[in-house]
């Protein structure tokens, strides 16, 4: 079908420089000791990124196909809350966590059958979804806090296995996953294809709703794997987690080169913008304790990556 | 309806003729003879009147003046922005950092008035916070025209940015040394009428006028439909982008003077989540999230169907618990709203789910 893109990896290269520069002002200010640029420190404040990281897989070809899910950080809370409400009700954690991925993903399906079977716009569908789901996860729980999970599910959030994160592990996965979903399979070209030109690829034959579908219900799902990961963590399941987690998301996608536009991005790319938003704001927190800076500076981060690409593509055209 | 207005932005494509006219079909629903968003007004009006009377009859408690003048004051803030957020939304952007921008808003105008920190005049206070508003709306417009940042990643970008700065000013304290004549905006009243409730009056007035009447407003329907063939019609669509995005960010240091000073401490977690409620009293008014089609009456009508559901929560009684349940009651309605909306796209699939390959192309 579709001639393979030759795609020029210049964004990706910008931000490894950028990586690069800010581990090296990072070890510059760390002195000589090294406390924050040591493995073992970076090892460990790795595991505060990792439900984030899988959330931006998805949105990342949720983007691609020029749509937007702004529901994820309610659809973790909805997941959370059936895990914690179960789990305190008595059912096995294996299956409370089971339960509550399906949950996430039936959650996702919804948004994708508004999206790609009815036909909303997706900022609409998931904007008034992101009101539903974090009020029913209000509602369900009372807006109070679940604690005492067992130690299995701590470890999933917290723990390492063979000294590498268990869930960095499951973050591997799902990226090498998605990787070779964009690269090498059918599916990935529809991808690309619908964000390209819809129309184009709707008479070229590629079943647009039934892809759609697909997408949502898998953001869906990743968002019921962040929350298992994000309520390991805190030991605590609570109608709050992942407020505002979707922004955040969603400015790693596109700091990674993923055009909201749709048609251009890559998985490559968010990994490398979701690394660099977390350098950045781990070392600014490390070395300030200062919250305040870390929101102005991946704020500069997000708009100064864009304005800078199209003032270089302006210079060159 | 056609308009003829004299050509105000005599540039390349007009050969520098500022004596050239051009005429302007109102792009507005009722050029439509289907008139989709007339009945759009009137299935707001008649749920508002369903919420109002529901209530009224299960509490009548709540049939009072004072009950509706707070809910009044409740709509007022998200009016006045939902009226700039329905032109930046009609000229095709969007703009997701209101929220923040009232919270940066509210501590400049805490830290000029109160006179621990700056102790200015009330006046100045005023001038400075509209400026500031207005001047951070116009930077979000640059960035967007000049800069070409789309509207969605710009203003990402802004609502966190903002949100920092805020919290900087803070440092974590409150204010609550407001002097006496700021807190009058936002509690005082002219014969009898909030000043909130005035002011909100007069700026939707004002926007729906200058929606259907002027040379910025059907413009703006024109950028909105389409940009090409608005800027080939010698509209200036950089100018009206700009104008769009600074009419929002005045109007939103309008809406921070008259409800801010209501409470009495002002704190760095204002106008979390307001942009959304603004967004959604717009979409569910009926202004297409495509840019070129929308009113501003219908988001009057839906930012008071939005402050008429919450506050019938509250008169319903339905006990302890309810409150939990707001937002997702909120969230139903909003996509009930959608739902209605996208009734051909509901039946369409309901009735063809079996061999389909796909929805329409938009």
């Amino acid at each position: 079908m579709m001639a393979p893109r030759k795609r020029s990896l210049v964004q990706e290269g910008v931000l490894g420089i950028l990586l690069i520069a800010t581990l090296a002002i990072a070890a510059w200010l760390d002195g000589p000791d090294g406390a924050f640029i040591s493995p073992a420190t970076q090892l460990e404040l790795s595991t505060h990124i990792f439900d984030l990281a899988i959330l931006a897989l998805p949105m990342t070809l949720i983007i691609i196909t020029g749509g937007i899910d702004l529901s994820v950080g309610s659809t973790m809370a909805l997941s959370a809350v059936t895990l914690g409400m179960l789990y305190e009700a008595g059912t096995p954690i294996w299956i409370a966590g089971f339960v509550a991925i399906i949950v996430g993903t039936l959650a996702g399906a919804i948004n994708g059958i508004f999206v790609a079977r009815v036909g909303v716009h997706p900022l609409i569908v998931t904007l008034a979804s992101m009101a539903l789901y974090r009020g029913l996860a209000e509602g369900i729980s009372l807006a109070r806090p679940i604690s005492g999970f067992p130690d299995g599910l701590q470890r999933l959030g917290g723990g390492t296995f063979a000294g590498v994160p268990i869930s960095g592990m499951i973050f591997a996965a799902a990226a090498i996953g998605c990787m070779l979903l964009t690269a090498r399979t059918v599916a990935g070209r529809w991808i690309y294809g619908i964000g390209d030109n819809e129309r184009a690829a709707s008479y070229a034959g590629i079943p647009i709703a039934r892809t759609k579908l697909w997408l949502y219900s898998l953001s869906g799902t990743a968002a019921g794997v962040a929350a298992l990961i994000a309520v390991g963590r805190r030991n605590t399941a609570k109608a709050d987690i992942g407020s505002g987690i979707e922004l955040e998301v969603i400015t790693a996608v596109v700091l990674g080169g993923t055009s909201i536009f749709g048609g251009r991005g890559g998985i490559l790319g968010t990994i490398l913008g979701v690394a660099l938003i977390h350098e950045v704001r781990e070392f600014v927190s490390w070395h300030w304790q200062d919250d305040k800076l870390i929101l102005i500076v991946i704020g500069v981060i997000l708009i100064g990556s864009v304005l800078l690409n199209n003032l270089a593509s302006r210079s060159r055209v | 309806m056609t308009r003829t207005i004299a050509n105000r932005y005599p540039d390349a494509a007009s050969g520098g003729d500022p004596a050239a006219s051009i005429t302007l079909t109102m792009p507005l629903q009722p050029a439509n003879p289907g008139q989709p968003l007339h009945r759009r007004h009137w299935l707001l009006t008649a749920l508002l009147c369903i919420t109002v009377l529901g209530v009224s009859v299960v509490n009548p408690a709540f049939v009072t003046v004072q009950n509706f003048r707070d809910l009044l004051i409740q709509c007022a803030p998200i009016a006045i922005v939902a009226c700039g957020m329905t032109f930046v939304i009609i000229v095709g952007e969007i703009d997701v950092s209101v929220g923040s921008l009232m919270g940066l808003l509210a501590a400049l105008m805490g830290i000029l008035a109160s006179p621990a920190h700056l102790g200015l005049a009330v006046p100045w206070v005023v001038v400075i916070t509209l400026a500031a508003g207005a001047g951070i709306g116009l930077l979000n417009g640059l960035l967007i025209t000049i800069g070409r940042v789309p509207s969605i990643i710009a203003t990402l970008g802004m609502l966190t940015i903002l949100r920092g700065i805020t919290e900087m000013l803070m440092g974590g304290e409150w204010i609550t040394d407001l002097p006496a004549g700021l807190r009058t905006l936002g509690t005082g009243a002219i014969a009898g009428i909030p000043i909130s409730i005035l002011t909100a009056a007069v700026i939707t007035a004002v926007c729906i006028a200058c929606a259907r009447r002027t040379h910025l407003g059907l413009s703006s329907y024109a950028v909105g439909d389409n940009a090409t063939a608005a800027s080939l019609a010698r509209i200036s669509t950089t100018r009206i982008k700009l104008t769009a995005f600074a009419i929002l960010g005045l109007l939103t240091g309008i809406a921070a003077l008259v409800s801010v000073p209501q409470q009495s401490v002002i704190e760095s977690g204002i106008g979390v989540g307001f942009e959304l409620i603004v967004i959604t009293a717009v979409v569910v008014g009926g202004t297409s999230i495509r840019g070129g089609v929308g009113a501003i009456t219908g988001t009057l009508l839906a930012a008071l169907l939005l402050g008429g559901i919450r506050t019938a929560l509250v008169f319903l009684k339905l006990g302890e618990t309810a409150t939990y349940w707001e937002r997702a009651i909120q969230g139903a309605f909003i996509l009930a709203a959608v739902l209605a909306d996208h009734w051909t796209g509901v039946k369409a699939w309901l009735i063809g789910r079996r061999g389909r390959t796909g929805a329409v192309a938009p």
